[in-house]
Order: structure tokens, then C-alpha cells, then sequence
């Protein structure tokens, strides 16, 4: 094994250059890396100051809590309340799925509401958060915030959801909110007002006040930095920069909402209407409609099977009875009918017999009193109710002056109350055949024959329950009352309506009103439907509008009574008054459907609904002073 | 064996330790000390859970150096193939009885201890390269026969851990070893080949799907960091961010807000180098560049005075090794190499790869403490 000595000059030679070359490699290396931090650090540092600002800060828009409605008493008809929810910010998680299965350990997410959270992430984009969940217990809500370290991407959240405390009793007042579609998006114009529409589980007004009023109520959003980090979790709130959101108006209505809720209840069980208005002030008090939705359950989506069940049931538990149910008015009609033909010449002392019936062009007419009235002036024919009373002064009434009274004490029109869908109903006369059968004009010609039917409110002519309270303050005051809903918008108090006499002799008034005294006070339709105490001694008059009329054949069937009739084919059972007779202040309609009899049904409900309002005198009270309310609302979020 | 050794002044133990290279102590020392600090930033003023960790890892780490650096470089050039071969075993048997850590089998178990065969093998093949080249005259250095062996001896290692898989090990390996053979002598004409064919490789590796999924996707992200924001080159995009505000003079120790509010991930140890720099800024990343080189240029002198052959290589290894892990981490943060998971040494917290440098610089050590010893070359090594 030979031994050489490992002494290699040569070999020590290239390892020496070598490395010589090496460590100028490394070296000139370790310049480019210098470099490379001089431009990161030196060169970009204001390019990289800007981007880790904007990793770190995030403007927050601030969603400002919806303005309060409230009734004349400043009862609260429609607040905000937590809402415990939880929101996924897809950016920030790294598999969408999988973060809604573990959620799914701690809250169930359905199937179907899983789809609808990844179709809501396609449509917002990445960065915008999107809500699982809303209205968590406490339990289930800090359950997550527990586990919040393994849900990448959740984020739990307070929220504000609207709150009705009244629920049902002020559906159809006040209308829901809902959430914000592309539509609603398309219509805001401004960034910013598109940024606050964006906010999880933002609500805007989908019916009644809440939709005329979205403006007003919406409020002005604010604006905060607020430092975040990586996951997107606020760290620290720069609050001494931000613009704080406005709280929207406060709505202060007419209602009162003690009187409201007792009407709901005397109307529970019937799909029925009931408006009491202020004869003097037009002030609505009451607008009841049974059987009626719940508002607090629109809030927060609407489940599946409630909205089958609130579209399908023949009660119509969606439609606004006061402002959108029209109904033929029937013999409550024969107020304004009195006064139409005072009009045409009738004197109030004019008698017709009546024997049940009357014959008029081809057929009989008859009167509700089978056997007849006997002998009857115009305010027995009132009290009394009797149709061929009517039908003698209709035979020469031109159906155009009728019409025309109609419209003078309020029927055939919409008012200004700021709930969309009001109805305007039908006061027929001879344009609005012509037009009504623009395609047929052998049927555009009014028959006399038509006159007898609408005289006692059948026929052509429909109205709503508010138009035929109107109508009752109308008779009740003698001026052209208008009704309304909204008494202040914030702090701002909207002005009364005028209320101008109406422009008609106002001695024709006097039958009229002492034909409905006797209707309730003097043994008349609805004595039944009398207040006893002399204060407040109620006017009223009953109507029952014919739904179907029962044929020869239905009568050989043994279908005599109207009980015998299936539910949806029952006359309407009508009802209006006003009240104290002698100063009257409040006014009142109630309708039935398919009640059957104005006085047996429609009267001592609304006689009822008038007891409390005499109780309360909701007008004799110093109503709430809306610029006293703004400073409330605040205090009250602050604390 | 004691034939082979020449006779040469015997030290005793305490003289030794006077004889130690304590300025590159000091410097080593110096740049554990920034690990220690920066890890306890990125624990958001805590020492738990890997600032002391760390400090005490060196610690030992130092009297392992220490140790070795005591020991002759005569012994060490003996245990050279034996080192190696013990490295390549275990990196062989890894794969069926080591443990998955991260879709990765790199680890084994050892005496209750972990351990990590692909470190073992960066000093053993620093020291086998050597060991060989010690033997060979400069002639024989570019003789193609001669090439052979060195070829296997890089390649059977870094072929055992490209399929662990790990890819930054395995090229951090080849790379070393490709160093050392240059460094001893090899032709220039046959290192362009070697270029050449090295890029055919990588490139028929790419079309013929040898790398995985993920390594794939970190080359692909580093050549261009904005095709997926939120992946691989999220966390590129975060550290230039956290790098570049950072600035001339940082923002402060413990106020590095990128690092600080999470937006880097392994802030403890791939990225380390980018907390630093937020928050010491440009002065603090080059004062620890500066370091680094200087550790690296003191390796290269002692290589340069070392006496035997087999020193100067093996030191020149484990300068090269320190030195391509120093290049690839902090040119990966700053967006100028893959994101191949590259630990910055001594900084970076971790205890297997401390100890892995440590121990290389224990050899660069006792090159210097036995500089005057040559050790004699036997013409049958192979």
C-alpha cells in the first residue's frame, strides 16, 4: 500500500483559486439579496406601506338602526332588537363546504339553505359576508364563538332585525321588511348607499309604511376604520374618526295601538275589517283586518310552508281588508242615497208603502222585510232599512246625482295614507258604464233598473271599509274629513288635512243622522248595537250585501236561510256608525265577510270597538310630541 | 491508521480550547441571539413557546461544535465513509419506518428521539466528497472515471430524499455537492455539461410529472406570485408586504404589525428573516446579511490555511451548505427563489437543523484548531 505525501501544490493551487471564486459568488450573491431589500425596503417602501395599510385597516360602513314607528301615545309599533347571527366571509375560507359542515356540528344548515348561502356568495363575490344564521339562542351563539378558532372564515355578529311588538295587530299598518333584492340594488343610486344595501342581512321596507317610508326610516350609514388581521377579525376600532351612523326618522302615526289591539280581538275569528277614524281631525285610530299575518316572521325569511298557508287560505290572511277589500256596501249605501235624493227634489217627509216587493221593467224587487214596512217616511225608511222605500225614489233618481253624492261623502276614491294597494272601489254612473263596456255597446246605456240596485248598495257599486268610515265622519261632521295615518315624520308634524264643508245643503244632513240614531237608539236595525251611556249615544246603520242570491231552485232544494249556504257564497255582514250623536267625534265601519247580517254580526263588534274608544277618548289626550322623540331614540340606543 | 497521520505538535486539552476560532463563535453566537429575539417577538412578547427553546438548543448546539472542533481533523476524515454510509442507511430505511409529518416521510425515530437522516447526510456527504477528494491527485480530478464516484455519492442520497419527498433538501444537497466537486478542481468544460444536462433534467422532471402537485405549484407561484393570490403566493405577497414596510429602520422590535397580526404563516421559521426585517428594517436585515457573510468568509479563511486536503474541502461544504440556506430562505421571502421551505440557520427555530450546522461548523472548527496538521493520502481508497 504505497504512501504518498498528500503535499500536491498543483492541487492546492486550484482549490485555493476556487474557493477564491466561491467566496466572490456568495459575496456578489449577498449583494443581489442587499439589492433585492433595497428596493422592497427603500425604493417600494412607500408602494408596500400603502398595501400593509390596506391589509391592516378596513373601512367598516356602520348600519344605522331603522327610525321607530310609533302610535299617537308613543307606544312602540315597530323597534329593532339584537339579532344574534353568524356570517361567513367565503374569502377567508379555504373550502366553503367544509367550513358549513363544522358550522353545521354546532347549528344545523339545511340542504336547502346551504344552496342559497353558496348562490348568495356567487352573486356578492368573495369579500362580501354572508349570513348563515340569524337570530341565534345565546347558547348556540357563544357554542360557536367558542369554536371559533376551527370555523377559518366564520365570523359571529350582533345585528339589529326589526321587531313589531305588536304582531299580528299591526300587520297591515305598518307592512315588513325583507331583504334586499338585485331590483332594490339597481334602484339605489350612490357607492355608498349600494355599500350599506350590501351589509349582511340588511333589511329594506317591503309593504305598507315600512315601504313608503324606507327613506326616512333607513337612517344614514357611518364609517369606521377598524385595524383586522389576517382572519379578518376586527382588533381595534379607531372610533374617535368615525362618522356614526343617523338613525332613521321616527314614524309617528295616528293609531292608537290599545284600541287597535282591541279591535283585532273583536274581530278575531271573522275575515273582517274595522276602521275608526277622528271625525274632526281625520285621524285613523283603528284599521284592523283579521285574520292577519305576523310581521316578525318576514323578518327573518320567511319559511316555506307559512307563506302556502297565508297565500292559500280562503281568509286571505295577506290582503289589507280596510284599503284593499272592497265589498258591495249595501243598505249602509242608503245614507248617502238619502241625501242624493233630498237632492233631486225629495222632501224628507214623503211616505212609501211597502209590501215586501215592488215590480219595476221586468221583475220583482224585493225588500229585505219579507212582509213588508207598511207606511214609511224617509228617516223610517233609514231606520228601518226598507228597500222599496228606495226603490220608489230611485225609479226617478238620476243615477249621476247619486254618484255624485257618493263621491261628495268619500266613496269612489283613495286617500293620502301612505300604504300602497288601497283600493278605489266602484260609484257607478253613466261614463262609467260607457267606459266599463267600451266593447259592447248595446250594454253601455244605463238601465233605470240598475238605479234600484244601486240605491240600496248592490249592484255595480263596491267600497272599502275605510271609505265607508269616511263616509260615516262625513255624515257625522258635515265637512269633507280626510283620513290619515302619519301624524309626524322625525320631528316634523305634518299639518291636518283641510276638512271643507261639504258642499251640499247640510239640512239634508239632518234625516240622515236622525234616521241612524234610530237605527240604534230607537228600536231600529241594530238596537242591539246601542251604547248605553247618554255621552256617548252611537249612530249607525247596518248593511248585509248580497254575496249570492239565493234561486227559485236553491229554495225547492230547502235552501232557505243564508246559514245554509256554504261559507264563501254568505252575504257580508256591514256595519257603520259614529258617536256621541249630538257632537260626534269618532266614527267607525266594520265588515264581516260572509257575516250575514249587518246587525246580527257586523253591529255589536263595531259597537264594541266603539265602547273602548268612549272609554279611552283617545282624541280628549295630549297626543305625543314628535320633537321630543329624536332625543328619546337616541338615548335609548346609546344606553 | 497511525501510520498514515503525520507527526505533528500534541496540544492538551486546555491549550485546544484556547486555540478555538472565537470570533466566529462570537459571530454564530451573534446571529443565534437574533433568532432568540425575533422568536420572541413573533410570540408576541413571550418566551414560550420557542424563543428559550432556542436559546437553550444553541447552547447545547455550541458545546456539540465545541467538542468536535477538539476533536483531530484525522478522525473525523476516518469516520468520513462511515458517517456517510450510516446517513444513507437510515435515509434508505426511512421510508418504511419513519413518520409522516406533513405528506412527508422524513423523520425517524431513534432512541426516543427524532431524527432526521436527509440533515445527518448534509455533513455526512460534506465529509465523504472530501474524504475522497483527499486521495486524488489534480490530474485525476477531471478524469471522467474519477467523476463517477462522486456522482453516485451525491446521487444516491439526494435521489433517497427527492422521494421522501422534500424537494428543498434534496437540491440544497445536490448543490453542496456539486460545490465541492467544483471546488476540488473540476474542468470547467465538463461543468457546462453538467449545467446542461442539470436543466434538461429539471425540465423533463416537470413534463414528466416527478415533481408533486405542490412543488409544482410553488415553482409555478414564484415565477409569477399574482396567478393565485390567496395560495402559494399569498403568503410571497405578505412577506414583500411585511418586508417592504418595514423601511429604512424598521418598525420597532415587537411592532411589526404584518407579522404580528398573522398575515405570514411559519413566522417561527420559514419566514422568520421577514419579521426580522419588518421590524428592524433595512439597517437590521443587512447588519444580519453582514453577519452571515462574515461567517461565511471567516469559514472560507480558515478552508484556505487548513494544512490537509480533506479540510479545506470539508470545510468549504459545510460554508457552502450554511451559505445556500442563508441565499434560498432569504432570497424565497423576498420573492427571488421558490417558496421550498428552507429554514433561515440559526434564526429560524428548530432544533434538528441547528444541530445539523452546528456540527458542520465543529468541523470547520477543528480544521482550524489542527490547520497544521496534514494527514497523508493512501493511493487505494476506492
Amino acid at each position: 500500500m504505497p504512501v504518498i505525501n498528500t503535499h500536491d501544490p498543483e492541487r492546492q493551487e486550484v482549490v485555493s483559486r476556487r474557493t477564491f471564486l466561491f467566496g466572490g459568488g456568495v459575496s456578489l450573491l449577498f449583494v443581489g439579496i442587499t439589492g433585492r431589500l433595497y428596493q422592497l425596503q427603500i425604493a417600494d417602501y412607500d408602494k408596500y406601506q400603502d398595501l400593509a395599510q390596506d391589509n391592516q385597516f378596513n373601512r367598516r360602513v356602520l348600519t344605522p338602526l331603522r327610525g321607530e314607528i310609533i302610535d299617537r301615545f308613543g307606544n312602540v309599533l315597530a323597534s329593532n332588537r339584537k339579532n344574534f347571527r353568524i356570517l361567513l366571509i367565503p374569502e377567508q375560507s379555504r373550502d366553503i363546504n367544509a367550513t358549513l359542515d363544522k358550522v353545521s356540528e354546532y347549528i344545523p344548515v339545511s340542504d336547502e339553505k346551504r344552496a342559497r348561502i353558496i348562490r348568495e356568495i356567487r352573486r356578492r363575490g368573495a369579500f362580501a359576508p354572508v349570513e348563515i344564521k340569524n337570530n341565534l339562542s345565546w347558547p348556540d351563539f357563544s357554542r360557536v364563538n367558542f369554536e371559533l378558532p376551527h370555523l377559518a372564515g366564520i365570523l359571529p355578529d350582533v345585528g339589529e332585525t326589526r321587531d313589531y311588538p305588536l304582531g299580528e295587530a299591526s300587520a297591515f299598518v305598518i307592512g315588513y321588511v325583507g331583504a334586499v333584492t338585485d331590483r332594490d340594488l339597481a334602484a339605489q343610486d350612490g357607492n355608498e348607499g349600494r355599500t350599506l344595501l350590501r351589509q349582511p342581512g340588511f333589511k329594506v321596507g317591503r309593504d305598507g309604511l315600512e315601504r313608503t317610508y324606507e327613506k326616512e326610516l333607513r337612517g344614514q350609514a357611518g364609517k369606521m376604520n377598524v385595524k383586522i388581521n389576517a382572519h379578518g377579525r376586527v382588533i381595534e376600532e379607531f372610533t374617535e374618526q368615525a362618522t356614526l351612523p343617523v338613525q332613521g326618522k321616527t314614524l309617528t302615526l295616528t293609531i292608537d295601538a290599545e284600541l287597535q289591539q282591541a279591535a283585532m280581538k273583536e274581530l278575531e275569528g271573522e275575515s273582517a275589517a274595522a276602521v275608526v277614524m277622528d271625525t274632526v281631525t281625520g285621524d285613523i285610530l283603528v284599521m284592523a283586518s283579521t285574520p292577519a299575518f305576523n310581521p316578525n316572521d318576514f323578518n327573518v325569511g320567511i319559511d316555506a310552508g307559512l307563506w302556502k298557508s297565508l297565500t292559500e287560505s280562503p281568509y286571505k290572511p295577506l290582503l289589507n281588508k280596510p284599503l284593499s277589500g272592497v265589498y258591495p256596501p249595501g243598505s249602509t249605501f242608503k245614507v248617502v242615497s238619502a241625501i242624493a235624493a233630498q237632492e233631486a227634489g225629495v222632501k224628507t217627509s214623503q211616505t212609501a208603502h211597502c209590501t215586501g216587493k215592488i215590480w219595476y221593467g221586468n221583475r220583482y224587487f224585493h225588500c229585505w222585510k219579507r212582509g213588508g214596512h207598511g207606511t214609511l217616511d224617509m228617516k223610517g225608511a233609514i231606520k228601518h232599512s226598507c228597500d222599496v222605500y228606495f226603490y220608489e225614489i230611485a225609479k226617478k233618481l238620476e243615477i249621476d246625482v247619486l254618484a255624485d253624492a257618493a263621491r261628495k261623502f268619500g266613496l269612489g276614491q283613495t286617500y293620502e295614507l301612505g300604504v300602497p294597494g288601497q283600493k278605489k272601489g266602484i260609484i257607478p254612473d253613466r261614463a262609467w258604464k260607457r267606459q266599463y263596456f267600451a266593447g259592447q255597446p248595446e250594454n253601455q246605456s244605463w238601465f233605470q233598473g240598475e238605479t234600484l240596485s244601486v240605491i240600496i248598495g248592490q249592484g255595480y257599486v263596491t267600497s272599502t271599509p275605510l271609505q265607508l268610515c269616511v263616509m260615516a265622519a262625513r255624515i257625522a261632521s258635515g265637512r269633507a274629513v280626510r283620513p290619515r295615518l302619519v301624524r309626524a315624520v322625525g320631528d316634523l308634524v305634518l299639518p291636518e288635512p283641510s276638512a271643507p264643508l261639504i258642499d251640499i245643503d247640510h239640512d239634508y244632513l239632518k234625516v240622515v243622522r236622525a234616521g241612524m240614531n234610530a237605527v240604534t237608539n230607537e228600536y231600529g236595525t241594530a238596537s242591539r248595537s246601542r251604547l248605553e251611556d247618554p255621552n256617548w249615544q252611537l249612530a249607525g246603520k247596518t248593511g248585509t250585501s248580497q254575496v249570492y242570491r239565493i234561486t227559485t231552485e236553491d229554495r225547492a232544494k230547502g235552501l232557505a236561510k243564508p246559514e245554509d249556504l256554504p261559507w264563501e257564497r254568505r252575504d257580508h255582514a256591514l256595519f257603520v256608525c259614529y258617536m256621541p250623536y249630538e257632537n260626534p267625534r269618532y266614527a267607525c265601519s266594520v265588515v264581516v265577510e260572509h257575516g250575514i247580517g249587518g246587525a246580527r254580526v257586523a253591529g255589536p263588534k263595531a259597537r264594541e270597538i266603539m265602547r273602548a274608544v268612549a272609554a279611552k277618548n283617545p282624541a280628549a289626550r295630549i297626543p305625543v310630541d314628535p320633537r321630543n322623540l329624536v332625543q328619546r331614540a337616541t338615548t335609548k340606543r346609546e344606553g | 491508521m497511525s501510520s498514515l497521520i503525520l507527526p505533528g505538535p500534541r496540544r492538551g486539552v486546555r491549550e485546544r480550547f484556547a486555540q478555538l476560532h472565537w470570533p466566529l463563535i462570537i459571530l454564530l453566537t451573534m446571529i443565534a441571539g437574533v433568532g432568540v429575539i425575533t422568536l420572541y417577538s413573533v410570540a408576541e412578547g413571550n418566551w414560550r413557546p420557542w424563543s428559550l427553546r432556542h436559546g437553550l438548543r444553541y447552547l447545547v448546539a455550541l458545546s456539540v461544535l465545541i467538542a468536535i472542533g477538539m476533536v483531530a481533523i484525522r478522525h473525523w476524515m476516518t469516520l468520513s465513509y462511515p458517517i456517510y454510509f450510516a446517513a444513507l442507511l437510515a435515509l434508505a430505511a426511512t421510508p418504511f419506518i419513519g413518520e409522516i409529518n406533513m405528506g412527508a416521510r422524513r423523520w425517524i425515530e431513534f432512541g426516543g428521539m427524532q431524527f432526521q437522516p436527509s440533515e445527518a447526510m448534509k455533513i455526512g456527504l460534506v465529509m465523504a466528497l472530501a474524504r475522497y477528494y483527499h486521495g486524488l491527485r489534480a490530474e485525476q480530478v477531471s478524469h471522467i472515471l474519477y467523476l463517477i464516484p462522486p456522482a453516485l455519492m451525491i446521487g444516491a442520497p439526494v435521489g433517497l430524499v427527492f422521494i421522501q419527498p422534500d424537494l428543498g433538501t434534496a437540491l440544497l444537497l445536490a448543490a453542496t455537492g456539486i460545490i465541492i466537486v467544483f471546488v476540488a478542481g473540476l474542468s470547467w468544460r465538463i461543468g457546462m455539461i453538467g449545467v446542461v444536462g442539470a436543466v434538461a433534467a429539471g425540465y423533463s422532471a416537470y413534463r414528466f410529472e416527478f415533481l408533486k402537485t405542490y412543488q409544482i405549484e410553488r415553482i409555478l407561484t414564484f415565477l409569477n406570485p399574482d396567478r393565485d393570490p390567496l395560495g402559494q403566493g399569498y403568503h410571497l405577497l405578505q412577506s414583500k408586504i411585511a418586508l417592504g414596510s418595514g423601511g429604512l429602520d424598521g418598525k420597532g422590535f415587537m411592532n411589526g404589525t404584518q407579522s404580528q397580526l398573522k398575515f405570514l404563516p411559519e413566522m417561527q421559521t420559514d419566514f422568520i428573516f421577514t419579521i426580522f426585517g419588518e421590524e428592524f428594517g433595512f439597517v437590521g436585515a443587512v447588519g444580519l446579511l453582514i453577519l452571515y457573510l462574515a461567517v461565511i468568509l471567516t469559514g472560507l479563511s480558515i478552508a484556505m490555511s487548513a494544512k490537509s486536503h480533506f479540510a479545506r474541502l470539508a470545510v468549504i461544504g459545510v460554508v457552502a451548505t450554511f451559505a445556500l440556506y442563508v441565499l434560498i430562505n432569504t432570497g424565497m421571502v423576498m420573492g427571488l427563489a421558490p417558496v421550498v421551505g428552507v429554514p433561515l440557520p440559526l434564526v429560524s427555530y428548530g432544533g434538528t437543523v441547528m444541530l445539523t450546522i452546528m456540527a458542520g461548523f465543529g468541523l470547520v472548527m477543528s480544521a482550524h484548531v489542527h490547520r497544521d496538521q496534514d494527514v497523508l493520502r493512501s493511493s487505494d481508497l476506492l
